[in-house]
This record gives C-alpha cells, sequence and structure tokens, in this order.
C-alpha cells in the first residue's frame, strides 16, 4: 500500500481545544449577523438573536448538526465534463488567481490596471496549465480598466468562461451580482434546472474577520445555496489585527468564523457543498499590512486542513502568494514554501497562484511559474511507491557492481512516473545555458505565455449561448446606467 | 533632581514602556507641582511619542506598540488639558482633522493607525468611524471646524466615494475650506489628482509628512 505523505500540526488534542474555543466564541460574543434571512434561519433552528444588535449566539448542536449535513465529497462541473473536478477531503486541487485589480508587464516591470483582454489571457493561460483545475475569473473583480464599474461582473464572467473549458467561478459579493453571474452561469448550463444538476461553477463566501457576516455578501451567498453551487466560506483574519496575534487564537476565531457561516448556507440548503476556508495570515507589524507570503500562512494552512477535515468537510486554503513586488527569490521562496506545507497539509482546494505584492497584482508569468512549483510538489505528494518492482533488487543482479542503469527497460519504464522533469528550472551546464541565451526562469515563463496565447485554443461557447451571455451584458449594463 | 527634569523623565518613560496608567500619573503630578504645562507637554509627551513614531519608521518597534505609546500620551496629555482649560490655557494643535472610512467600506484598522500617528504628532484627530456616507463626513468636518477631511478606502469599489466627497464639497462650495487627504490600498496619487483631492499619503507615516508640510503655518 502506498504511504501518503502528509504533514500535521496540530494534535487531536490541539484540534479539539480549538474546536471547543470557536463554540465558546459562538455563544459569547456571539456573530454579528447582518442579514435578515440569515437571522431568520438561524432563530428558526434555535439560536438566540438579537434582533436590535444583529448579534445570533449559536448553540454548539445547531452548529455540529450543520457540520454535519455538510458533504464530505462533492463535483464541481466543467463546460468540459473531462475537466470536472471532483472535490473531497483527500484530493488536492489548485485555483489560480485571475482578476486583480493591476496586471504585471513583462517588459517594464511595472504593475498596470488589469483589462479585459488580460482577463481572457489570463484565463486562457490558467486553461493552458495542467496544475490548474477550477479557475478564478473576472466576474470576481471590483473594477477592470475601461469597463463600467457596476457591470464589471457581467463582462468578467463572459470574458473568462469563454476562455476556459474548466469551471469558471462567479461572485456572490452582492445579491443582484450573483443574480447577474447565476442567469449567466445558467445561460452556459443549459438552463436553471440544468444548472441545479449540473452546478458549473462555485464561489466564495467570506465573513468578516472578526465573528462578522456581512450583509450583502450573504445575501449573494445565499442564492448561490438555493442552487446548490459550491460554495467556500473562506475567513481572512490577520494575526495582530483582526484576530488575535497568536496563531491558535486566530484558528479558533477563523473556525468560528467559518463554521457559522456554513451553518446559515446548511440551514438554508442542507448538504449544500462547501469548503471550510482559510486565507488567514499575519499582519506584519512594521509596516500595518497582511503578510500573504509569510511563512506562519504554512502553519495556518496545515491546521486548517486539520480542523476542516475534523468537521469532515474539504478545506480551501491559501498559498504561492507573496509580498514581493518582483518575480524574484522573495516570490520563489514565499510561495514554495507555504505552497509545501499547504499540499501536504492537505488543504484541497488552494488558492492564489499568480499573484504577487501582496495578491494587488497577478502575473501571466507568474501563472505559468506557479504551475511548475505546483507540478513539483504533486511530485512530492505522490510519495515513494516501494514495491518488488520499485525496489529493483532483480534489475540489479542484471546491471552488477560497477554497471550502470541508462540502457536498462526499467529506467524507461518508471522515469516518467518517478522523476518530476520541471520545464523552466535550468539544468544546463554553464556554456549550454550561455549558448541557449542565458535565461531565468522568469524569461522561460514570458516564452511560454506569448506561446500559449498564440496556440492554445479553447473549445468556443456555442453561438446561441454567447448571443445570450451578450444580451445579459448589455442588459446589466443599461440597468446599471439607468441607476447611476 | 529638579522636579520638573524627574517628572519629564517619567513622562517620558511612561509613553516608552506603553504606560497609560503611569503617564496619568506623572501628568497628575506635573499639575501638583505647579510646572509650565505646555511645556509639560511638550518635552513630556511630544517629543517621546515622535520618537516613537521615528523608531516604528524605521521599524524597530511594532505597530501595536506605537499604538499602546500614543494611547498613554493621549491619557497624559488629557490630565494636562484639563487643567490648562482651568486656568485659561491652550495646546496648540497643528490642524483639526476628521477622519473615516468611506461609505460601504467597513475596513478600519488602516484609518485607525493614521488617526493614532495623526494625534501623536499633534494633530487634533476626530475618528468618525467607517462605512460614512459623504454627506455625514461633510457634517462632522464643519461641526468640528475642521482643516482636514482624511478619506480612507480599502476597497477599489469603494474608492470611488472618495470622489463623492470631494464633488459634495465642490457641490456645497465648501472645498476650499478643507485640505482633502485620500488613502488607502489601491489609491494613488493620480486618483487624488483625477478626483482633485489636496493630496495623498503612502501609509500613516506619510500622512503626518503630507499634512506636516501642507499645514506649515496654519497652527491653531
Amino acid at each position: 500500500m502506498r504511504f501518503q505523505p502528509t504533514l500535521k500540526v496540530l494534535s487531536d488534542e490541539q484540534i479539539e481545544r480549538i474546536h471547543q474555543a470557536a463554540l465558546e466564541m459562538l455563544m459569547n460574543p456571539g456573530v454579528l449577523v447582518k442579514s435578515e434571512e440569515a437571522r431568520d434561519l438561524l432563530k428558526q433552528a434555535g439560536a438566540d438573536i438579537d434582533e436590535e444588535t444583529m448579534i445570533c449566539r449559536i448553540p454548539g448542536n445547531i452548529v455540529m448538526e450543520a457540520m454535519k449535513s455538510a458533504p464530505s465529497s462533492f463535483t464541481v462541473h466543467a463546460r468540459n465534463p473531462e475537466n470536472d473536478v471532483h472535490v473531497s477531503t483527500s484530493d488536492v486541487h489548485i485555483e489560480p488567481m485571475i482578476g486583480r485589480i493591476n496586471c504585471y508587464d513583462y517588459a517594464s516591470g511595472e504593475a498596470r490596471p488589469t483589462t479585459l483582454e488580460d482577463v481572457g489571457h489570463l484565463i486562457r493561460i490558467a486553461d493552458a496549465m495542467p496544475n490548474y483545475h477550477l479557475l478564478h475569473s473576472g466576474a470576481i473583480m471590483p473594477q477592470i480598466e475601461g469597463i463600467p464599474i457596476r457591470a464589471t461582473h457581467a463582462y468578467g464572467y463572459l470574458e473568462s468562461v469563454r476562455n476556459s473549458t474548466k469551471p469558471v467561478k462567479a461572485t456572490s459579493r452582492e445579491r443582484v451580482m450573483a443574480e447577474d453571474c447565476l442567469r449567466m452561469v445558467a445561460a452556459v448550463a443549459g438552463g436553471e434546472e440544468e444548472l441545479k444538476k449540473r452546478p458549473c461553477t462555485f464561489t466564495t463566501d467570506n465573513p468578516v474577520a472578526p465573528l462578522h457576516h456581512d450583509r450583502d455578501q450573504v445575501e449573494g451567498a445565499l442564492l448561490y445555496a438555493e442552487y446548490g453551487i459550491p460554495i467556500d466560506v473562506t475567513s481572512e483574519p490577520q494575526a495582530g489585527a483582526t484576530a488575535p496575534v497568536t496563531i491558535a487564537g486566530l484558528l479558533a476565531q477563523q473556525t468560528a468564523d467559518v463554521i457559522s457561516g456554513i451553518t446559515i448556507l446548511q440551514l438554508k440548503n442542507p448538504g449544500n457543498p462547501v469548503w471550510y476556508g482559510t486565507c488567514g495570515s499575519v499582519m506584519d507589524m512594521r509596516v500595518g499590512r497582511i503578510a500573504i507570503g509569510a511563512i506562519e500562512m504554512g502553519l495556518i494552512n496545515v491546521a486548517s486542513a486539520q480542523m476542516a477535515h475534523f468537521y469532515d468537510v474539504p478545506c480551501r486554503g491559501t498559498a504561492s502568494a507573496t509580498d514581493s513586488k518582483e518575480l524574484d527569490f522573495q516570490a520563489g521562496y514565499e510561495k514554495t514554501a507555504v505552497m509545501t506545507m499547504a499540499v501536504l497539509g492537505g488543504v484541497n482546494k488552494i488558492f492564489y497562484p499568480g499573484t504577487m505584492e501582496g495578491a494587488l497584482t497577478i502575473s501571466k508569468e507568474g501563472l505559468v511559474l506557479d504551475n511548475e512549483i505546483a507540478g513539483a510538489i504533486y511530485r512530492v505528494l505522490d510519495g515513494i511507491d516501494v514495491v518488488d518492482d520499485t525496489l529493483g533488487v532483480e534489475l540489479a543482479r542484471t546491471v552488477g557492481p560497477g554497471g550502470h542503469y541508462l540502457s536498462q527497460r526499467h529506467t524507461m519504464q518508471f522515469i516518467r512516473k518517478e522523476h518530476f522533469m520541471p520545464l523552466l528550472a535550468d539544468r544546463l551546464i554553464r556554456e549550454r545555458w550561455e549558448e541557449a541565451g542565458r535565461k531565468n526562469m522568469v524569461a522561460k515563463a514570458h516564452e511560454t505565455v506569448v506561446r500559449i496565447l498564440d496556440e492554445h485554443e479553447v473549445e468556443p461557447l456555442p453561438e446561441k449561448t454567447e448571443a445570450e451571455l451578450k444580451r445579459i451584458v448589455r442588459e446589466v449594463e443599461e440597468r446599471e446606467e439607468k441607476q447611476s | 533632581m529638579p522636579d520638573a527634569e524627574r517628572i519629564y523623565e517619567a513622562m517620558k518613560k511612561s509613553i516608552e514602556t506603553y504606560d497609560s496608567d503611569a503617564a496619568v500619573a506623572a501628568a497628575e503630578e506635573a499639575v501638583a507641582a505647579g510646572l509650565d504645562l505646555l511645556e509639560a507637554v511638550e518635552v513630556g509627551f511630544a517629543n517621546p511619542i515622535r520618537e516613537l513614531g521615528e523608531s516604528f519608521h524605521r521599524m524597530e518597534i511594532f505597530l501595536p506598540e506605537l499604538t499602546m505609546g500614543a494611547d498613554a500620551m493621549k491619557a497624559g496629555v488629557d490630565v494636562l488639558e484639563r487643567a490648562l482649560d482651568e486656568s485659561g490655557g491652550k495646546i496648540e494643535k497643528k490642524a483639526v482633522v476628521v477622519i473615516g472610512t468611506v461609505e460601504g467600506d467597513i475596513h478600519d484598522i488602516g484609518k485607525s493607525v493614521v488617526a493614532t500617528l495623526l494625534h501623536a504628532n499633534g494633530y487634533q484627530v476626530h475618528d468618525l468611524g467607517i462605512d460614512l456616507p459623504a454627506t455625514r463626513i461633510i457634517e462632522a468636518a464643519e461641526s468640528h471646524s475642521a482643516d482636514v477631511i482624511a478619506l480612507s478606502a480599502l476597497l477599489s469599489t469603494t474608492m470611488l466615494y472618495q470622489r463623492d466627497v470631494v464633488e459634495l464639497l465642490q457641490n456645497k462650495g465648501l472645498k476650499d475650506k478643507y485640505y482633502v487627504l485620500v488613502g488607502g490600498a489601491p489609491v494613488t496619487q493620480a486618483w487624488a489628482d483625477e478626483i482633485g483631492a489636496d493630496g495623498f499619503a503612502h501609509d500613516a507615516f506619510d500622512a503626518v509628512q503630507v499634512l506636516d508640510k501642507a499645514m506649515e503655518g496654519r497652527a491653531k
């Protein structure tokens, strides 16, 4: 049997203590729930609600019953069924970032506002990368350069879904945006009923640390739950600022944020697919900003996976991010360290590859570079296969002392399975490397970007669907123009 | 050691140890000893807090230390100010600032740090909170006779509301009355220029420097 490499940072007893601390927080001080519908759901379930302060005290039995109704595995469907993603508490999938306000420009080394064309290119690159499974999208962006701001989600979704056949994320940030997005997703799925049968999108519901469920966000997420669409419920606490400075305190409060959020969604639609999500890190107390490449994020990711699996739900984590403004040593170190921990820790959906500069900026080259890091770490996750064939005792007899293995069929047979072949990391001798133009990884990633945008083809949307999506985008734009 | 020197030393130490109780005790002692209270504010509290700000800027101390140092200073200065009030004196303030996070945005921390650092550097600061409609910000600026309106936004969606505040000031004919300072993660100098704000600051330390420069000669 294959031994699964795993990393754990909490003992069973520590998990139990964090869980109990979270339940205690949910009773006192309770959580601030600004959505009336969510408060009603909690009230019907037996929680203690103060309508004036909107503080909800949720007893542990209500939370645990809700957590039990959340599934441990589910499928996020794709436009092309071959790209369907089967989520579980034991699989690791990767969600690259697409929509950030700024896009890194390789030629100048500067960050500039992201355009709609960038969104299409970023999605197409992510579509071509084998280690990316669930795609963030332009629908989640607060702003796209040159696009009317209140129609950003509609433009962003269309530009994304036409450039990939993998599952494409939609926004739940506000009820009206959620409605627009779901109409578009339904058009892609072939109608509302089809969408319910084969949810071909997913979204994020962000509680606001500490202990606060915002109205717009929850109302949007509740609409996704009506359709049974997978939702990662992700708290973004910063140790020392929006959570206790201690990692244990952060984990307890994050758990309270997340399981109360999941409870609301399960009360709306029992069995709705969810992830227990973390985007927790530390605030760098010298500069007053979240440190998104901090090594503590590695600890928080692994501990979050342990907490999620304690509740028997998949975990969404955050890794492959960096605070560096360049694709440099800092970026490589921060991304690889936290990503390795998250993968080995069993985080089931890892979000943020492609980002830089504290996730304010997205990079096309970064998507290609981070795909390679992911590939290397997937190799680690595969572990070491120890069976007669791989031990090669017989083979050692054939080769004999002083011989070599290069011309053995066994070598040929196992090479691709046993060794990860990086496409960007350079292993040439100096002379050959100089002949090849002294290129570093970033330069090679840029060549890959150019090649993908030139060569990678994506199956277009059916004409009818494309026309319907365009009609919805126009409708959203006209509606918002009238309102402003 | 003469009284004044000893008490100033105790004030300084209270800031350096982030100890509000000690700051209050030293301030009360200064009042009881009949010291020059304006000098006490400057030497005992303002100088040490500025040094703390410098240490923060050099990354030698961390944000919680700066915040708690500023809290200690505020507690001590409050005591001195009350005594000054009774004797008809007044502490010089560089300017009066109203500060808040704009409508739709519930991000509190960055704005609070700016408020703390401005306060520590001799500004009278009214922190209005978060998610503030333009009308409320302007009403508060009017009622506090502010010199500066400082607007925070962390989201690129909500930074648009910084423009609303400037536009409303223009419509009311109040724009020239205030120095409008904008900041927040997505905010840039170009954005400040575009919406007609008077100043832009990258971070809290920058905010102090920008306002110090803009407010030169406007002490009241």
